[in-house]
């Protein structure tokens, strides 16, 4: 429990499933107190979904939300210390904007001890008008929750709504003092402090209908902060903004953050808005988390290609880890700072534009021909094509198009990752001598190419593994085949098996192509052309092995 | 110019059966019946002289009012529960709690008068009240169901966020927004009870008059009188009318009431 205090907020195996559809799959994340914490990811990626889990709107398949260490996972929304800013802002419509912000303050309640008249011990409800006011420093004193609220009055305290106030109003007749109660006075104040807070003093009045997107998102952030919640989830808050917009709110809420100093949770799918805003950054994919970190480190060191291709812009291209510290990119040796591959290991290589340095021939590594270079504002952004492989490069001085130059890479700007798939090695169903079944895909394949020793007689379909007759039918097995195995055909109906592009990685030259079928597995596959992304199409293999066979009843 | 011309016989159909008729309403609620000529008052003096009337239009508006009242007490809980999709799989259920309007209604009433009869149920107030928001639920159910039905979900989710419990976000949030349907919903009811005829005489064997039974019992040649009943029951309308556009605004589109 010791080490649990400083994370106000933890996730612990949480699942959410629709059906049989899982759209959180078993997450664990620790989130401090009073950081920025961003998830980022592309949409249907399960983001929204666990926010929503920690607001209470979607309860958890499995797993536990625990807040201060206590599981909050099934507690209805209304009874979680936190607060939302909706991505649709969800201002009420039939009240302006001084009732939008107080409607939560108007339902605060707090439990307090008292007495029942045969003298039991109770517990009651406080609202928000009665609760008591601290003599000594005038305010509604909050800590008195769970204790004895009479022996609260005798001590003097007074109810909220009974304590006079005098306040300044505007008449007709000008400034006027006025006198208030407490309550009134309290809800006034607040809002007004909120208000001033998000920048839109003197707008109390106002119809939420008639202000702009930007200022209905201040109001709906004023709404939520207005309730001091230890944590602000905020579900794309800018997604409706227009640019400018957005970069200015952007600073706003950083800004926001660093004076309430309360944990915000931040969904996006703006890869540039969680960078800025961030102290951690949780990018997700397929309802698990793929790194998390802080900007500089999702940035630099990134933990797979799809990471890095998702944060900013980067080169993303397939290497030999030769031996320790040396690293072979598109045929030319590089140094670099990564130990601990293995030799000859696949691996997959990150650089990010900026930190290739464009020189002359022979002080390269590698060279290459410039292909095109375009002024982009500071850098200028090039492509210089070596062995066939693209380098996207950005640069502050310009090289002309058709020359030779020699690229270098400083050894500790080269992002090293074990390949997450090398290929597809998934498992089969045999359905016949010469067929076989890969996720509801029926595969035609002749036998003696994928078994040694083996004869087959087609037409009595008689099958022989080392003389011995064998029928392959209802057996499992295991085939592998590689990335350029698979042709994929726009026409889904002209393949045995089909999907959908899910993502897809440009290594320079080809794309690796993240193929999900309707049953939610994924193929690889490498291509020269460029698909987009949820493209249905047809997987064809041209050539596969055998990995293992089941041996079967 | 094709396009607009698709509409000329509606228009003339309007300007036949519709205006002229409401012109003429008006007309004969001003003319004296005896000699034909123009008489601001003489009409509405020969109503006020009328024993009847007068008990006819405290019947009508209590009639009105409770039947209006009974219909949204019933008719809330029912459309609401109906947008809600566990209980409204396609829409069948919202179906069958809008059959009763494809029998016919008088059909219904003999039924119903029957079933009183039956269980020894007092023909009278009760009874027509009875008739009225049997005739007229539909009415009320349509357009708050429309209302509720449009009611975007992250209000709600709002409310409970703020710490609103589930009752306090239906009183705080749900039924200020479906406003527009009430207000439709009542006018829906509360004029066309107060007006209509027949289910009163079933439903109280003829003891009981609404505005409706009154002008069907004038004889023909009190038409003057008729209009001016007519007129008064107008000028009903317009202010229910007034009201109804007060609170559904300009977010009538939005709301989803019926006008």
């Amino acid at each position: 429990m010791e080490n649990n205090k400083e994370y106000i907020i933890q996730l612990q195996g949480l699942t959410k499933q629709y059906g049989s559809k899982t759209v959180v799959n078993n997450i664990n994340l620790n989130i401090e107190k009073g950081q920025f914490v961003t998830f980022l990811g592309p949409s249907g990626c399960g983001k929204t979904t666990t926010l929503r889990m920690i607001a209470g709107f979607e309860i958890p398949t499995e797993g536990k939300v625990l807040f201060d260490g206590m599981d909050i996972a099934k507690l209805p929304p209304h009874k979680r210390p936190v607060n939302t800013v909706f991505q649709k802002y969800a201002l009420f419509p039939h009240l302006n904007v001084f009732n939008n912000i107080a409607f939560g303050l108007k339902l605060k309640k707090i439990e307090v001890a008292c007495k029942k008249k045969n003298g039991e011990d109770t517990t009651k409800q406080v609202k928000l008008k009665n609760f008591l006011v601290d003599p000594a420093t005038g305010k509604p004193d909050f800590s008195i929750a769970n204790k004895d609220y009479y022996s609260y009055i005798d001590k003097g305290y007074v109810p909220l709504c009974k304590v006079k106030k005098e306040v300044n109003k505007m008449t007709k007749k000008g400034r006027v003092k006025k006198e208030v109660n407490g309550y009134k006075y309290y809800i006034d104040e607040k809002v007004r402090r909120a208000l001033k807070i998000v920048g839109l003093s003197d707008y109390e009045t106002r119809d939420v209908d008639s202000l702009s997107g930007g200022q209905q998102q201040r109001v709906a952030i004023a709404r939520a902060i207005v309730n001091e919640p230890k944590v602000l989830l905020l579900d794309e808050p800018l997604g409706a903004l227009d640019l400018k917009m957005r970069q200015e709110m952007q600073i706003e809420l950083k800004e926001m953050h660093k004076k309430l100093g309360i944990t915000f949770i931040y969904v996006t799918h703006d890869q540039e808005e969680a960078l800025t805003m961030s102290d951690t950054v949780v990018v997700m994919k397929d309802g698990t988390i793929l790194q998390e970190g802080s900007p500089i480190d999702i940035y630099n060191e990134p933990r797979t290609a799809y990471v890095a291709d998702f944060i900013g812009e980067s080169n993303i291209l397939d290497g030999v880890m030769i031996e320790d510290y040396k690293v072979n990119i598109v045929g030319a040796e590089f140094k670099c700072v990564d130990a601990g591959f293995g030799e000859n290991t696949p691996v997959d290589i990150v650089i990010r534009p900026e930190d290739i340095e464009v020189k002359s021939k022979e002080n390269g590594i590698i060279t290459g021909v410039i292909q095109w270079c375009r002024f982009r504002g500071v850098p200028y952004e090039m492509m210089c094509e070596c062995n066939g492989f693209e380098f996207t490069i950005h640069s502050t001085i310009e090289a002309p198009i058709g020359k030779e130059v020699g690229l270098y890479v400083a050894p500790e700007n080269i992002q090293i990752m074990y390949k997450e798939h090398v290929d597809n090695t998934v498992p089969v169903t045999f359905t016949s001598n010469t067929t076989f079944d890969l996720y509801g895909g029926e595969y035609e394949f002749n036998p003696t190419e994928i078994f040694a020793n083996c004869n087959y007689d087609s037409e009595q379909d008689v099958l022989t593994i080392d003389g011995e007759e064998k029928t392959l039918k209802g057996q499992e097995a295991q085939v592998r085949f590689a990335f350029t195995d698979i042709d994929m055909t726009d026409d889904e109906y002209a393949a045995p098996l089909a999907g959908n592009v899910d993502s897809m990685i440009y290594k320079g030259k080809n794309y690796i192509v993240d193929i999900k079928t309707d049953d939610n597995h994924h193929i690889y596959a490498d291509t020269e052309y460029l698909w987009d992304k949820g493209d249905r199409i047809g997987i064809k293999i041209d050539k596969f092995e055998l990995v293992s066979v089941k041996e079967g009843e | 110019m094709f396009k607009k011309s698709l509409a000329i016989p509606y228009a003339l159909f309007m300007a036949i059966f519709v205006l002229l008729p409401l012109v003429l309403v008006l007309v004969f609620a001003f003319i004296d019946a005896t000699d034909g000529s123009f008489d601001m008052l003489i009409n509405f003096k020969e109503l006020a002289k009328e024993q009847a009337l007068g008990k006819v239009i405290g019947n009508s508006l209590i009639a009105g009012f409770s039947t209006s009242a009974l219909c949204l007490l019933i008719g809330y809980p029912i459309a609401y529960y109906l947008t809600k999709t566990e209980f409204n799989k396609k829409g069948v259920m919202i179906g069958l709690f809008l059959a009763p309007m494809w029998v016919n209604f008088l059909l219904r009433m003999m039924a119903t008068k029957a079933v009183f009869n039956v269980i020894g149920f007092k023909m009278g107030m009760g009874a027509v009240i009875f008739g009225l928001t049997y005739e007229f639920l539909p009415y009320m159910i349509m357009p708050l169901y429309n209302t509720i039905l449009k009611i975007d979900k992250c209000y709600i989710e709002g409310a409970s966020d703020l710490g609103a419990t589930p009752i306090r976000a239906f009183w705080k949030v749900t039924v200020p927004l479906s406003m527009p349907g009430i207000v439709s919903g009542l006018t829906m009811v509360m004029i066309p009870s107060i007006t209509t005829f027949a289910v009163t005489e079933i439903m109280s064997n003829g003891k009981m008059m609404l505005l409706g039974d009154f002008i069907y019992s004038l004889k023909a040649d009190s038409l003057n009188m008729a209009a001016a009943i007519s007129f008064i029951l107008l000028i009903f309308m317009c202010a229910s009318m007034f009201i109804s556009n007060k609170y559904t605004g300009d977010n009538g589109s939005k709301g989803g009431g019926l006008w």
